[in-house]
């Protein structure tokens, strides 16, 4: 009996199918039990021809689910009424262009500066950063009127704001903003130097670092080893300029009553002229052996 | 038998493939939006588009002159820009409180006639105390331009990861070449036969003489230079060039200090007249 060959591939209905399905089982087992032995390939044989034909209908049953589902697909894309479509599609395009218009403001975030309107005038945000680390962002508030005045800020009290206001804010509102990032971006650099100095290498400090509120005034004194003899030094920064980050003035001095050894005088001298061209914390790196004594992350500095 | 045993491996293929075709989603981007869009059909009406419409008009009219705004501001155009970001925290992180976050920028736009385009990385670190954003990366590509101060910027830029400096620096280098630019393509049309640009208009010296002296010659050699700092600073010079007669005659040294003097009128009067006040020299010739 070869039950396979009997049967149609596109099937009947599904009642009729199964239903001719259990008759075969039936048989089958029948068959199975009568012919035992060597009928044993031949059960086989049905066994497989069965199955076989259990599979090709289930295939055919998902070929045919598989093809409604695209027709479905293919309808409803076609039903879109095309009026609706084309409005739609219009406020989308108005919805991306804002969205990209709102993400070109946020880029002029690494210039430097960045703003708003407001309704009065405008709204400029000055970004500080030094050595690479984006530090504090201060904002000003303008408002836009004859004569242009200063509504609301959060630049520092020790900023000289009143000053550069008076200089420039009248004739030449731009001139006026880079005055005041220069300052503040001289002054965010000082106090970063100030802060690593304190925070990362407090071991060479003999004594509290002191300094102004500007960070325009630093005085420190520091342990130095040469050839197994340690000397304390003092160094005194002044930065006159306040739009830089390196000193104007360096002092450096023996903190004792001997007089320096030749090559100890070398020694401080090459610490003055260090002092005056890096930044404080690269320079006590390079004191530490170059060694990097990255024990703690930089001071905090939310924006 | 063996055919047999083929055709059901055949059969329980395709019926798993089936299956899956049956079980994947109707292209599911396509789903969202149409649901998206049934959904504002079913809760808009005509006139509420319209109003929606009107109201992303006008956000967009305030975007824009936002953008203009800073525009002006800094002197620079932003075109196109973009962002990534890659969370880089570990397990070993986490468990400390610890976040880090890689953030990839592409950045381009212009600067009156200069064209760049930037790309950078920000590494942000945040621990139960604070937050740091450090620039771990910068690359800048320009188009080259006739300004070899430029290219120095860029290089220190870099080396510096110094972005704010990069943009400040290249809108006041920018906005002093264009002044000066405009100032001696002034001068050229006021007085064509007395000045002359050597280097044509981009030209970084002007040379005053007159047909009917010939032999002197006053060059202003006008220099702007980008310090160390990031500081554009302007630097004007004046060389000149007598006939040895005429020095013979020059009792009082005038054509020796000539230079510095310039330097004094130019700080009394200012560029554009202290220019003048020399070309007009030029003029007052038969007497």
């Amino acid at each position: 009996m070869e039950p396979a060959n009997t049967l149609r591939e596109d099937g009947e209905c599904k009642g009729g199918i199964l239903a001719h399905l259990e008759r075969l089982e039936t048989q089958m087992n029948r068959s199975h039990k009568r012919f035992e032995g060597p009928q044993r390939t031949q059960a086989e044989e049905s066994t497989l021809g069965t199955r076989i034909h259990k599979l090709r209908l289930l295939r055919d049953k998902l070929r045919a689910e598989v093809k409604q589902r695209q027709a479905e697909i293919e309808a409803s894309a076609a039903s879109t009424e095309p009026d609706q479509t084309l409005e739609t599609s219009e406020q989308e395009v108005l919805e991306t262009k804002l969205e990209n218009l709102k993400a070109l403001l946020q880029a002029y975030h690494f210039t430097g500066l960045s703003g708003k309107l407001t309704s009065r005038g405008v709204s400029v945000c000055i970004h500080t950063a030094f050595d690479g680390n984006l530090l504090d962002s201060y904002i000003v508030d303008l408002v836009i009127e004859k004569p242009l005045w200063i509504h609301h800020h959060s630049v520092p009290v020790f900023i000289p704001l009143e000053e550069i206001a008076a200089k420039y804010l009248q004739t030449d509102v731009q001139h006026f903003l880079f005055s005041l990032c220069e300052h503040l971006n001289g002054y965010a650099g000082r106090k970063y130097q100030a802060d690593r100095l304190q925070s990362d290498f407090a071991a060479f400090l003999a004594g509290p670092l002191q300094r102004n509120s500007l960070c325009n005034v630093l005085s420190f004194t520091y342990k130095v080893e040469l050839g197994g003899q340690s000397f304390l030094f003092c160094a005194r920064l002044l930065y006159k300029d306040l739009t830089v980050t390196l000193p104007t003035d360096v002092t450096v001095t023996h903190r004792g009553t001997d007089a320096l050894s030749t090559s100890w005088e070398e020694q401080r001298v090459s610490h003055e002229n260090l002092f005056r061209t890096t930044s404080l914390h690269k320079a006590f790196t390079s004191f530490a052996g170059g060694e990097k004594l990255n024990m703690s992350l930089p001071p905090c500095y939310f924006h | 038998m063996e055919a047999e045993r083929a055709e059901v491996r055949a059969l329980e293929a395709e019926i798993a493939a089936l299956r899956r075709a049956c079980e994947e989603p109707t292209a599911p981007w396509k789903e969202t939006a149409k649901a998206k869009k049934s959904f504002k059909n079913i809760y808009q009406s005509e006139s509420e588009r319209l109003e929606s419409s009107k109201d992303l008009r006008r956000q967009l009219g305030h975007l824009e002159s936002e953008l203009s705004l800073l525009s002006t501001l800094t002197g620079i155009s932003i075109r196109k820009y973009s962002k990534k970001t890659e969370d880089l925290t570990s397990t070993v992180m986490t468990e400390k409180n610890i976040k880090k976050v890689l953030q990839r920028y592409k950045l381009s736009g212009d600067c009156h006639m200069v064209t760049f385009q930037l790309e950078f990385q920000i590494l942000e670190t945040q621990n139960e105390k604070n937050l740091s954003s450090v620039v771990t990366d910068l690359n800048i590509i320009m188009e080259p331009t006739e300004y070899p101060e430029l290219s120095e910027l860029v290089s220190r830029a870099e080396e510096r990861r110094d972005l704010f400096m990069f943009f400040r620096s290249l809108h006041f280098f920018v906005e002093w070449c264009e002044y000066r630019k405009r100032t001696f393509k002034h001068f050229k049309e006021k007085y064509p036969d007395v000045v002359q640009l050597p280097e044509g208009a981009t030209s970084s010296c002007l040379g005053i003489q007159n047909a009917s002296q010939p032999g002197f010659e006053l060059v202003i050699v006008w220099r702007i230079q980008i310090d160390d700092e990031g500081k554009v600073l302007p630097k004007l010079d004046l060389l000149t060039k007598i006939p040895q007669q005429a020095l013979e005659l020059d009792k009082k040294n005038v054509i020796e200090s000539a230079p510095l003097s310039f330097r004094t009128l130019l700080g009394v009067l200012g560029i554009e007249a202290s220019l003048e006040s020399l070309i007009k020299l030029f003029f007052n010739t038969k007497e």
